[in-house]
């Protein structure tokens, strides 16, 4: 990780290097957005309305958890607590792309931040270690990411009753390869990580069965976060 | 069923808690004097919460996950790609059922 980065750009190349680097990521997010635009229709919201939650929400686990709570009347506290905790994790990035992320204008600032999700911050990640300021990967993945979402969610919305079986498409394997073979690269290129990851691992698997769904995560990115600083300290 | 009104104030309220988060990890972090400490401390966030996200989906999940999940760091080990580590976790994860 570079100290202080200079010249933080964001750049037009960037953005269409960013949607091509997660183009094979996004085949897998289809499934999952024709799956929640059947599950929105089937609850009772317009093909419509379900579109328009993805483009405004775009986050697939909060949105997901959101439609147990979307019959009158709605519990709106526990759906914004629900909603917090699925998406608490944004905060966690975005604190973490600071230093790239604050050197850019405001109005650059605020459109990457909109787009930033899981996927789109991991291969980041990779970019920024190897010392690139650049930008413009963040935003290209984070628009593909949005792009794909929303329109596989009219698909789904709109297509109405095709038989859609996600575990068959093994989305969240491909998911959970990906994100474990960057984190397994951020390891490698600082090996003094190894330590917070394992904590993390740890916690955020053992915490799982007693904190609510989320905050699992949260807890463990914070612990992971510290020991980290700790272990630099000592 | 979901009423118009009740359906705005969902979506509102859904919308500006995923905006609110996005933006304000970065939003506070101008207020903080970044230490080499402080820096370690958003990397290990930032590794931490990838790899929570891994640990936490693995802990519910099927021994096919984890034989993907397994290949892809192997994969990722020699090949230094993560484009290979995720084709090679599809790979096992496809062929697993036809073997075990």
């Amino acid at each position: 990780m570079v100290r202080n980065p200079q010249n933080v750009t964001l750049s037009a190349a960037g953005v269409a290097r960013g949607m091509t680097r997660l183009l094979p990521i996004c085949l897998f997010v289809v499934p999952f957005g024709i799956a929640f635009g059947i599950a929105a229709t089937e609850g009772g919201i317009g093909p419509l309305q379900a579109t328009a939650m993805s483009g405004l929400v775009f986050t697939a686990t909060a949105q997901f958890a959101a439609l147990d709570f979307l019959n009158d009347p709605v519990a709106f506290f526990s759906l914004g607590l629900v909603a917090l905790a699925l998406s608490g994790r944004h905060l966690i990035m975005g604190a973490a792309l600071a230093q790239w992320i604050n050197r850019l204008p405001p109005g650059k600032r605020f459109l990457t931040l909109m787009f930033l999700s899981d996927a789109n911050f991991a291969d980041t990640q990779t970019l920024l270690q190897r010392g690139d300021t650049d930008l413009g990967p963040l935003l290209g993945g984070g628009l593909m990411l949005w792009i794909t979402w929303v329109a596989s969610t009219g698909i789904g919305a709109f297509g109405g009753d095709l038989l859609i079986n996600t575990e068959a498409f093994g989305f969240g394997v491909v998911m959970l390869c990906f994100f474990a073979a960057t984190a397994f690269g951020m390891v490698r290129s600082t090996p003094s990580l190894v330590l917070p990851v394992f904590v993390a691992i740890g916690v955020s698997a053992a915490t799982l069965p007693y904190l609510p769904n989320g905050w699992n995560i949260i807890l463990a990115a914070l612990l992971g976060g510290g020991v980290a600083a700790q272990c630099h300290a000592e | 069923m979901l009423s118009d009104g009740s359906y705005i104030i969902a979506v509102s309220v859904l919308a500006l808690i995923a905006l609110g988060t996005r933006l304000s990890g970065a939003f506070l972090m101008a207020w903080v004097t970044p230490t080499p400490r402080i820096e370690k401390f958003l990397q290990g966030m930032s590794v931490s919460v990838i790899a929570a996200l891994v640990a936490s989906a693995l802990v519910t999940a099927d021994l096919k996950s984890f034989a993907a999940t397994g290949s892809a760091i192997f994969i990722a080990a020699l090949s230094r790609s993560v484009i290979w580590a995720m084709i090679a976790g599809m790979i096992v994860a496809a062929a697993y059922p036809q073997i075990f």
